[in-house]
């Protein structure tokens, strides 16, 4: 049987998810699953026919023929022709782990988190909570080009959670720390009574008042907003249906000359793709430099369909097609340091810590929201405030950054977008922003 | 297979419930206006729970064959768990096995999907806006539950499925509508309002901020539903201390005429089932009644921890296969009555109501296709806005609600009229 395809790959991912919950005291959870997914596409005479299965039915040395046929039977509804672009392929080596979680009994993981537990301890606190993952996989990619990979990824992390409560008023302090470099939870006792302390502050904190104006985002926060605003915007996917307002803003200058944002999947940071999930070598992609607009992130078809950018950003769940993603999104360092940022603000809002964001690309509107933030006066933090959030336009917000600090930092998380979710990290300095958007619960 | 798992699990422990589920999908992926991805899924699963002097272990597989593996690590993870006073798994019960959630017409034939697409099509030429993506899918399952005291429920379900986006100039448009049942899908609407919402909402103009009556759309009323009221009438966020509502059961927490109730019979419903994720008889709960906090939401391991009486919440979601506490069909209800009669603004959907605070309730999130209403109708398009307030002070805000409901997941809701909410503008 020969079966008329002009492209196939498939990737089978096989690992196992341990988690350990730890709730008001009780270890609620803690145990083991095992995943094992595949996922075949084939390129038939028009379109994409994508076959999905249990890892089991995927085993390599039956696969061809059979699952690329069912494949390709169900490209046969497509309608559109889709060529893609030949792209650089190649595997970077995976870091070694400092310490690999495997090696570290489930009964030892449960006694570190029950006594990080023991440190969100305090006057008012009502609920604490401990979360534990640990995901192992295994990857192995092949396509009808010849190229073959495999290769074996750690991710684990934890988060603590401590809600403080007085008088009628329920505040929650949340902090998390997820990463590829190995078993993390160890020695952590402070940002665990960070969760606490936070939690117990903010029932003294002012509601915030909404309005127009400077305002300092942290380096957590900025980084939300590169990949909100910026990051999604620039997915060749949402270019190539017209659902982007940076369409064929390529060479233009769509922001403040002194930022920089970059997406770079090959930085071992919680964002990390060895090699994309269509066999492409990843690398550093300038989306915006000094500025103007430089980049797409792209996969093969989209490349193919609009140019301007690179390959490398396609990625998948297991057994999910792989769709154009962002990894390690950031702005960089610019020159300004974090006083003179707020000294320059004079009068305004620090806004820390991030609560999640959401985009519509197509309209250009991004919204977030910060765990919290400071009132600045005179130059200096004053009240803290609130439930403080940040909205806008995308093409108008680029403009008003007015100084870039120098304390790029990044933090892990997770982005969700057409029903998958894969690992990345943000990251920023600290930035000044004029005329922000700001909304709070309280206006005048 | 599952004979031997208890077979097997019987020596070891005190009880063991297996969930087996199989299932196959198709769809079709619109780009602007072609179908570019054919898909075709088929997988299994099996979830195996284990409950040994109180203590609950589970685990889960995608490879169904390797169950002892898979019972092994159930095992071992019952081990690190703390204690419930355990009062046992669900013993059968004389149930209507009829599945109540299955169409037979529902099967992997391309015909079906690529008729869905053409509908999907035809209603978005309704108004003039371009397709971004689209899709159709078609979807069956079968599960199967089963524990040690001889409790063996199986049943197949079907699911249908189309979204679609649209955009006008900057002016963006999304809908969706899933249902179980080929009639009762309704493809043509859904073309037809995204490229409402698309077309329609170009060229608005910005609005003062102020105080304003508002009109939130289902999409909109059960984004504030997730973000703070669901999570707190769960009985494991009531118990550690996560949950506004927990210390007001018998107070009036709504508007006088406001219930929300969860009803697994409903027949919007998506996935009705006559048990819950742990083979508990499902029934009628009404969490608010007539504005009164009436009831919390608990599962097994939740009621036995806090001795509380279970209500059959138990819905099977998460990575690890272990039941958590949910809800089957929740529906608000209230005065009925012509949302739109008075001014008002309308807002379709919501960007980042996740980002709202969990235990307080507060929020303020950016505004998706608000449209000004006059005289019955969305008259004209506002640009951009942004809405703050506390979601559990809307619940006392109600004026009432559309007749017309829709259903989202495990929620069926009415267009919801409001007054008296914060309106950030940027006039």
């Amino acid at each position: 049987m020969t079966v008329p395809y002009r492209y196939y790959d498939i990737r089978r991912v096989t690992g196992e998810v341990t988690q350990i919950d730890v709730d008001n005291g009780k270890v609620e959870q803690a145990g083991s699953s095992f995943f094992d997914k595949a996922v075949i596409r084939v390129l038939g005479d028009k379109g994409w026919g994508v076959f999905s299965v249990s890892g089991e039915e995927a085993d390599y040395e039956k696969l061809p023929e059979k699952l690329i046929k069912e494949a390709l039977d169900a490209s046969s509804i497509t309608t559109v022709n889709i060529s893609l672009q030949d792209s650089p392929s190649s595997i970077h080596k995976v870091p070694s782990m400092k310490e690999n979680p495997a090696d570290v009994s489930l009964d030892e993981k449960v006694s570190v988190l029950l006594d990080l537990y023991k440190h969100t301890e305090g006057q008012d606190i009502v609920s604490r909570r401990i979360n534990y993952i640990e995901k192992d996989e295994e990857v192995s990619f092949s396509d009808s080009l010849g190229h073959q990979y495999d290769y074996h990824l750690c991710r684990c992390g934890f988060s603590v959670m401590a809600v403080a409560s007085r008088a009628g008023i329920v505040q929650m302090g949340y902090e998390r720390d997820h990463t590829i470099s190995g078993l993390n939870i160890r020695h952590r006792q402070e940002l665990a009574s960070e969760a606490a302390h936070r939690a117990v502050r903010l029932l003294d904190a002012k509601p915030s008042k909404g309005g127009i104006m400077k305002a300092v985002l942290d380096p957590e926060l900025a980084g939300v907003f590169a990949h909100e605003a910026v990051g999604h915007a620039s997915e060749g996917d949402l270019i190539k249906e017209g659902s982007s307002i940076l369409k064929g803003k390529i060479n233009e200058l769509i922001g403040s000359p002194l930022l920089t944002i970059v997406d770079n999947p090959s930085l071992p940071e919680f964002g990390f793709c060895p090699v994309d999930d269509e066999g492409s070598e990843t690398k550093r992609t300038e989306i915006i430099k000094n500025g103007v607009l430089m980049s797409y992130l792209h996969s093969k078809e989209t490349l193919a369909s609009i140019g301007h950018g690179d390959t490398g950003h396609c990625r998948g769940m297991p057994g999910v097609e792989p769709i154009v993603r962002m990894s390690n999104t950031f702005i960089e360092n610019g020159d300004a340091s974090y006083d003179e940022i707020i000294e320059e603000c004079k009068t305004g809002i620090l806004l820390k810590g991030s609560r999640g964001g959401q985009v519509d690309p197509g309209r250009g509107m991004f919204q977030f929201n910060a765990e919290y933030g400071y009132i600045i006066e005179n130059g200096e933090l004053s009240t803290m405030v609130r439930d403080v959030s940040l909205s806008g336009e995308i093409l108008q917000t680029l403009h008003t950054i007015s100084l870039i600090g120098n304390d790029m930092a990044l933090h892990p998380g997770y982005c969700g977008k057409g029903g998958q979710t894969v690992p990345v990290t943000d990251g920023s300095p600290h930035l000044l922003l004029h005329n922000a958007v700001v909304g709070g619960c309280e206006i005048d | 297979m599952i004979d031997e798992i208890f077979r097997a699990a019987q020596k070891i422990t005190d009880e063991a419930e297996v969930l087996l589920a199989h299932s196959e999908s198709i769809s079709a992926d619109l780009k602007q206006d072609n179908i570019a991805i054919g898909s075709r899924t088929r997988g299994s699963g099996l979830i195996i729970r284990v409950i040994k002097d109180g203590k609950i272990g589970v685990s889960c597989t995608d490879n169904p064959q390797s169950w002892k593996k898979c019972l092994d690590a159930a095992v071992a993870s019952a081990k690190f768990a703390d204690p419930v006073n355990w009062k046992g798994l669900p013993d059968p019960q004389q149930l209507d096995k009829k599945p109540l959630a299955f169409d037979n017409r529902i099967t992997p034939d391309p015909a079906l999907v690529m008729n869905l697409i053409s509908r999907l099509k035809s209603g978005a030429e309704t108004y003039n806006a371009d397709i971004t993506s689209g899709s159709a899918s078609l979807a069956w399952s079968e599960h199967t539950l089963a524990n040690s005291h001889g409790l063996f429920y199986s049943e197949k379900g079907t699911q249908a499925q189309v979204g679609l986006e649209m955009i006008a100039g900057q002016s963006t448009g999304y809908e969706s509508d899933s249902s179980w049942n080929l009639d009762n899908i309704n493809p043509e609407k859904t073309g037809e309002e995204a490229s409402f919402f698309a077309a329609k909402g170009q060229n608005g103009e910005e609005i003062k901020t102020g105080t304003y009556d508002v009109i939130l759309s289902p999409q909109t009323i059960s984004q504030l539903l997730d973000a703070a009221i669901i999570p707190a009438l769960s009985g494991r966020n009531v118990h550690t201390g996560r949950s506004f509502f927990a210390d007001k059961m018998g107070q009036q927490v709504a508007g006088d005429n406001i219930s929300l109730i969860d009803d697994p019979f409903d027949s919007r419903g998506l996935a009705n089932s006559a048990w819950d994720g742990e083979g508990m008889p499902v029934r009628k709960i009404p969490f608010i009644e007539n504005g009164i906090l009436k009831s919390f939401a608990y599962d097994l391991r939740t009621a036995y921890r806090y001795d509380q009486e279970p209500t059959a919440s138990a819905v099977r979601t998460g990575q690890s296969g272990a039941p958590a506490i949910g809800n089957h069909n929740l529906l608000i209800t209230g005065k009925e009555m012509n949302v739109y009669e008075e001014p008002g603004i309308y807002v379709h959907d919501l960007i980042g109501a996740h980002t709202a605070n969990p235990m307080s309730g507060d929020f303020s999130v950016e505004l998706s296709s608000p449209f000004k209403v006059h005289d019955g109708e969305m008259s004209e398009p506002i640009r951009t806005g942004m809405i703050s307030g506390n979601i559990f002070e809307i619940l006392h805000k109600i004026d009432g609600c559309s007749k017309e409901t829709k259903t989202l997941g495990s929620l069926i809701v009415p267009t919801v009229r409001i007054s008296g909410l914060s309106v950030i503008g940027r006039a």
